[in-house]
């Protein structure tokens, strides 16, 4: 049966806007999440100017216009409405210039950002379908093509102090005692120009979880996964391995359980699921800090778990009533 | 952003009110059998429509007048003295049994929660809703209709035991029935959780659940052996009584409301309520509130694809993945979303308000149950 129309009634001086319940809403809107997330981002972008200079300030500023560019051809050439006002693309640049040297050059900083939006998000269907955090994406394939451009050591030699996991992986644990945790905490350590940045990601990162942006559950197990695999392997031989807390204070740790890990898409949605989620991404940071060949392990940890969220997903309760 | 409550507690003020009787009544037939024709006249509380279905109540008009209008989806009743008001039935003294069951369901009683025995009633005192107060004014004001409303069901459902829930912050009692303290705070006001909080099951067999605002019909019918002709309902924080089919229009000119163009006007519950089209939409049977939201209160709903962020998993009280089920209802799959625990949802609406791309989730979740319904029913015959 065709419905009938129904005529409009005889008043239409006012026209109310109809729209399904519920009525009211939280007034969340992505452009508000990801301003948020820019916002938490800065504490680590002045904190990587001030430590490595203007430089750091070119590549984080190439990386997130270079994405912005990227999405808007990418938009343009599947005819979908162009909505990079919604942030994301840059959020997405900027996270993946975090991850970079600051010095690296500015042909990698391009090609990374290009291969972060088209093979990071846009061959899965744009922003929200990777399946991987497409930072990471863009990270990786960087890494793998030009090491030696993306080496943090061999790009900041001019600095006095050394990259922490650089050193574990190469010289072993007796050599991390030029490092107090202080400093690392503090970010006077090489890394990623914003990676590295421990205490101004964590403020950061702090304002996303006290604002609800983000939960708890995945940074929080994150980082109990990595101190729990970090003491296991201590606990065997702390002449062979480092202390769990320097696991926790070098490197890329912090950035990828409190921005990394949280990333929307390829995170699991469930509360297990993203405990879970955490606690073996964390695990495998220190399995291939460990047993790898990159000194830092949270990237490629990370991507192996984004590809666990959809079986992760799967670890639900029962619904309501159900059997 | 404004803030929003999820808070059920409710300050009364004073009681309540009526409403100035309106000079236009609009009832929504649509999909009802019609009692009534085009320029007939109709008294007061006379039948206009039965519901088609086997314990549905049957509508009936809240003023004397003529039927100015009628068409698929509305009639339209101009109120003046001509039509002749019916007389009261005598409901209080019928011993129980099909023909009492059918008397109420004559007078606007929907019966399907009376008409079989049950080991527990549930009364759910909660206020339903966030900014809805109905529930406590009743209980409040009204103890003398909901006793005889109670007294009714308990001769019907034959409980062993029946159970009122509260909000914690009040102190309420119905004679014969025990008091259940819950939390004042949306989604706990939802019959299925209010059911969990007292008997600690989920979905339990053997157990009805009424609310009070059903209760006070029920009340107000054995009381007076009248057809059920007015709702009582929260606008702005007061409680009014208002007849069935009065416009939205005339309810805003009474209480010197106004609304202009692009703002939505909500029949029922903050959080489940139906969004009208025009002012000259009548009030139905068992609405409890009306909401008008200015345009610029909150982002408008849009239809984008989900970004997996798990908010809606992570507040639903139903345990199920609003984000999948959605999907599914959005691309037609609707016994994928039957798997995945659609039947568990009790629509509480939270998905959908802590969306943060803003998707109509809830709408999906309803309407693959609406289709779910449909194609079953195509199928038995």
């Amino acid at each position: 049966m065709t419905p009938p129309i129904i005529k409009a009634m005889s008043d239409i001086a006012t026209r109310l806007t109809v729209s399904p319940a519920p009525h009211w809403r939280c007034g969340r809107t992505l452009n508000s999440m990801m301003r948020a997330h820019l916002l938490a981002l800065i504490p680590a972008l002045v904190a990587g100017i001030y430590m490595y200079g203007l430089s750091a300030a070119a590549t984080v500023g190439l990386a997130g216009s270079v994405a912005v560019l990227t999405e808007v051809f990418c938009l343009k050439l599947q005819k979908r409405e162009i909505d990079v006002d919604n942030f994301t693309a840059l959020y997405a640049g900027i996270l993946f210039a975090f991850l970079l040297p600051a010095t690296a050059p500015w042909w990698v900083t391009v090609v990374g950002a290009i291969i972060t939006i088209t093979l990071g998000r846009t061959v899965f269907g744009g922003f929200g379908c990777n399946p991987v955090c497409a930072s990471l994406i863009g990270w990786a394939f960087c890494r793998l093509s030009w090491p030696a451009a993306m080496d943090i050591d061999l790009n900041l030699a001019n600095f006095v102090i050394n990259e922490p996991l650089f050193q574990l992986q190469k010289f072993g644990v007796d050599t991390l005692s030029q490092f107090n945790y202080t400093d690392l905490f503090l970010g006077k350590q090489l890394g990623g120009l914003g990676a590295s940045q421990v205490a101004a990601l964590t403020v950061g990162g702090g304002f996303l979880l006290i604002r609800k942006w983000i939960r708890w559950y995945i940074p929080v197990s994150f980082l109990l996964g990595v101190g729990a695999v970090a003491t296991l392997f201590w606990a065997i031989d702390p002449g062979a391995y480092a202390p769990p807390l320097f696991h926790i204070l070098a490197g890329s740790t912090m950035f990828g359980a409190l921005f990394l890990a949280t990333d929307t898409a390829s995170s699991p949605v469930g509360k297990l699921p993203q405990f879970l989620f955490g606690l073996i991404a964390g695990a495998m940071v220190v399995i291939i800090r460990v047993y790898g060949s990159y000194p830092d392990g949270v990237p490629f940890a990370l991507m192996l778990t984004n590809l666990l969220s959809p079986l992760l997903d799967r670890v639900r309760p029962k619904p309501f009533g159900g059997r | 952003m404004l803030r929003i409550h999820y808070s059920l507690e409710s300050e009364l003020k004073g009681g309540i009110a009526d409403i100035d009787a309106p000079q236009e009544l609009s009832v929504q037939v649509r999909n009802l059998v019609l009692k009534t024709a085009k320029r007939k006249k109709v008294g007061h509380g006379e039948i206009i429509a039965e519901h088609p279905s086997q314990s549905g109540g049957a509508f009936h008009a809240a003023a004397s007048g003529t039927v100015r209008d009628l068409d698929y989806h509305h009639l339209v009743i101009t109120c003046d003295e001509s039509g002749e008001a019916v007389d009261p039935a005598d409901v209080a003294s019928m011993a129980p049994g099909k023909e009492l069951l059918r008397t109420l369901q004559g007078l606007g009683i929907d019966i399907a929660v009376l008409s079989s025995h049950a080991e527990m009633l549930v009364i759910n005192g909660m206020n339903p809703e966030p900014g809805v107060s109905v529930a406590e004014q009743l209980l409040a004001d009204e103890m003398k209709t909901l006793e005889a409303g109670l007294e009714m069901a308990r001769t019907l459902i034959e409980p062993k035991q029946v159970v009122l829930a509260v909000a914690d912050t009040k102190e309420y009692q119905l004679p014969g029935a025990s008091m259940k303290a819950v939390k004042p705070k949306y989604p706990h006001s939802l019959d299925a959780l209010v059911v969990k909080a007292v008997t600690g099951e989920e979905f339990p067999a053997n157990t009805k659940v009424m609310n009070v605002m059903d209760l006070y019909a029920l009340g107000k019918v054995v009381q007076t052996g009248k057809p059920i002709t007015e709702t009582v309902m929260t606008i702005d924080g007061h409680n009014y009584r208002v007849p069935i089919g009065t416009t939205i229009r005339h309810l805003l000119s009474c209480l010197d409301m106004k609304v202009s163009s692009g703002d939505t006007v909500v029949l029922g519950g903050s959080f489940r309520g139906e969004a009208v089209y025009s002012l000259d939409e009548g009030v139905r049977k068992g609405d409890y509130a009306m909401f008008v939201i200015p345009s610029d209160t909150f982002p408008r709903v849009e239809d984008v694809t989900c970004i997996n962020c798990g908010e809606c998993v992570l507040n639903c009280p139903a345990r199920i993945q609003p984000n999948l089920i959605s999907r599914y209802a959005e691309y037609e799959k609707f016994e994928l979303a039957e798997e995945h625990g659609l039947h568990s949802c009790f629509e509480c609406g939270l998905c959908a308000f802590s969306c943060t791309m803003r998707r109509p989730i809830l709408q999906y979740i309803r309407f693959a149950k609406d289709q779910l319904r449909a194609s079953g029913q195509g199928k038995q015959s």
